[in-house]
């Protein structure tokens, strides 16, 4: 309890704190930055660049979810079948996930370079484009770029969600069906969908706390760049906060950012709890 | 830091207990990105050095921040100031007081791939027309003529400002005929094909291993390269020129100053160790082994510097290098240089657009 008081609700009250004050680089330490209310929370919910952030988050987790999620379940689907090498191949496809995300990110910066990347090289090799195309330089495909490394982390974390919950699904439904003379897609239409509901559910808002909030990858491959065209709500609470020294405004571009991100909790509490009831 | 620069410190540090033995100096290292943070969570928490290290465009935003302590007294008794270079000079002062006293400074050259070069015959520029026709000489299959940093950080607008001070302008007049043509040259430079579109996400390192790689024939790059591409490439003929002027010789000064943090028990010893650290002979032997260039102007005079035909060329060049010297908003100014820079060259504003909005952005910024 002592644990959360210090490392959680402490910092939060703090935030909260220093959101209503203006604070910056000449009351920073003085203690004597005048109290402000809600004006940081005013100034950046006008300000443009956060109205372009909030939306860049809001593609960048739909885009990731959606593609994390689907083939995530794919991948549980395999994996639910048994063949040889399934333990190993498991195993290696968490790796993505484990990996630090700045090596992945250095890794995929390097993957995407216009000049001596592998994906230039790959779709030019296989004629599906002329010319080279510098993928984090260019606004339009900065942010896709960032958001398929993105899913390239999320796969394996939603397949490894997803799994237990399809091998909870008793055998002898399946059996049933067959013998009943339904067909694989039939069984999984009416089997496996409804029965993997809470579980999708819960990974899906999982995902959403999680994706809404990803900093470091997006940092190491575009720095938020080229101008602002991957400057998502981290990345803006980031600058506001430790390079222009706003720290009253960032305090409030952060709370902007819990707020959703605390929804989404609130819901997979609350969706966990009514399964719990209902189990 | 590089290990030289660590060894460096080290050295020193070590030789100063040895002669003082009632002081004990401990040296934390701090990775140049978590400075800002790290100096500020400290000041939030009270639990800062005594003295510290940092980086000279900082500086003023440092003594903003109220971290500093201010020197201006015993700065004056000890009446060093003519002794060093004016620009190093400037960046610790803030208001009129004195909140530290420069250490090191480096500045930005072109370099060049004297293979290319010499199979090509052609001479480093010095002034952009030459510096357009050398490029477009120097381009060849893979290779690009030239190559600098126009990355989304501090990196980019340290490589940038340059040029724009070489057309006699400054971040007041960014929106003249100065101003846009320094954006203009080096959109033109990528739009003709001469330098890379990667440099938007390159940083000073990653421009340093084009070069290395011979995917760039000639550079920008600062002082701190030296002891990296000998180690990592030590084959390659190189050599390094003033960058090209226009109206002017400019380049731009980095570079590193001590300070002492207000509130610290130790002032009165602080002082004695920063002072001591700029005795010629102790600021000699530390600046020599960890590659950097001198603050103190009868330093950079020495024969270890002028005798050797690279170092001399950043002597040179660091005559003509000027401070990042725009007050505590620096770090905002600088973003909107890098959204200049970004948007011009990927093609999404045009020059006249991306110049006329950092203006707006930038002057209010400036100090009054």
């Amino acid at each position: 309890m002592l644990f959360i008081v210090l490392t959680m609700i402490y910092p939060i009250f703090a935030n909260l704190r220093m959101s209503v004050y203006d604070v910056n680089v000449g009351t920073f330490l003085s203690d004597t930055a005048p109290f402000v209310g809600l004006g940081n929370y005013i100034k950046v919910l006008r300000d443009s660049a956060f109205q372009k952030a909030f939306l860049l988050s809001l593609i960048f987790t739909v885009g990731s979810l959606v593609f994390q999620f689907t083939i995530g379940f794919a991948l549980a689907l395999l994996f639910n079948r048994s063949f040889p090498g399934n333990q190993i191949l498991r195993a290696l496809m968490l790796l993505g996930w484990m990996l630090p995300t700045v090596v992945s990110g250095s890794v995929f910066r390097w993957m995407f370079d216009g000049g001596n990347g592998i994906i230039n090289y790959a779709l030019q090799s296989l004629g599906l484009m002329s010319s080279p195309r510098f993928w984090l330089i260019e606004p339009q495909t900065a942010l896709l770029a960032t958001i398929i490394a993105n899913i390239w982390v999320g796969v394996p974390f939603n397949m490894i969600l997803l799994l237990p919950g399809l091998q909870s699904i008793p055998r002898s439904l399946y059996e049933a069906a067959s013998i009943d003379g339904a067909s694989s897609r039939q069984s999984f239409r009416y089997i496996t969908l409804p029965l993997m509901r809470p579980v999708a559910l819960s990974v899906l808002l999982l995902g959403i706390i999680y994706t809404f909030k990803v900093f470091d990858l997006i940092y190491v491959m575009t720095r938020g760049g080229p101008v602002d065209a991957t400057t998502v709500l981290p990345i803006y609470v980031y600058q506001l906060s430790f390079n222009f020294f706003r720290f009253g405004e960032g305090a409030a571009a952060a709370i902007l950012l819990l707020a959703p991100l605390s929804l989404a909790a609130i819901g997979y509490l609350w969706f966990s709890r009514r399964e719990d009831v209902m189990a | 830091m590089s290990d030289a620069n660590g060894a460096a410190l080290d050295t020193q540090m070590a030789k100063y207990m040895e002669a003082h033995p009632d002081i004990k100096i401990e040296r934390t290292y701090i990775p140049f990105a978590d400075l800002k943070q790290k100096l500020l969570q400290g000041a939030a928490a009270g639990q800062l050095p005594d003295v510290v290290l940092i980086d000279n465009p900082d500086h003023s935003s440092f003594a903003a921040l109220g971290i500093l302590a201010d020197l201006t007294d015993v700065v004056k008794a000890w009446g060093q100031e003519s002794n060093y270079f004016a620009g190093p000079w400037a960046s610790t002062v803030f208001q009129g007081r004195n909140f530290g006293i420069p250490d090191n400074s480096n500045c930005l050259v072109n370099w060049y791939n004297k293979t290319f070069t010499e199979a090509a015959g052609v001479q480093p520029p010095t002034n952009w027309e030459e510096l357009k026709e050398t490029a477009a000489t120097l381009t060849q299959g893979e290779r690009y003529g030239f190559a600098v940093s126009a990355v989304k950080s501090e990196e980019g607008t340290f490589q940038w400002l340059p040029f724009l001070w070489m057309t006699g302008e400054d971040l007041a007049t960014l929106d003249s005929e100065g101003g846009r043509a320094a954006l203009q040259l080096w959109v033109d430079l990528v739009n003709d094909g001469y330098m890379s579109r990667g440099i938007l996400n390159w940083t000073q390192g990653d421009v340093k291993g084009q070069f290395v790689n011979g995917l760039a024939a000639m550079m920008v790059n600062g002082p701190w390269q030296i002891p990296v591409i000998k180690e990592e490439a030590p084959d390659l003929s190189w050599d390094v020129a003033t960058l090209p002027a226009q109206k002017q010789g400019a380049s731009i000064l980095g570079g590193e100053n001590t300070a002492i943090i207000k509130g610290s028990a130790h002032i009165e010893a602080a002082w004695r160790l920063l002072t001591w650290r700029q005795e010629p002979e102790n600021l000699k032997a530390y600046l020599l082994q960890a590659g950097k260039l001198p603050s103190n102007a009868a330093m950079a005079q020495d024969v270890a510097w002028t005798g050797d035909p690279v170092l001399n060329v950043f002597i040179e060049q660091l005559k003509v290098a000027k401070p990042r010297n725009y007050g505590p908003n620096y770090p905002e100014i600088s973003n909107a240089i890098q959204e200049m820079l970004q948007a011009a060259i990927s093609g999404q504003k045009t020059v006249d657009a991306a110049v006329a909005e950092a203006q707006a952005k930038i002057t209010p910024l400036l100090p009054a």
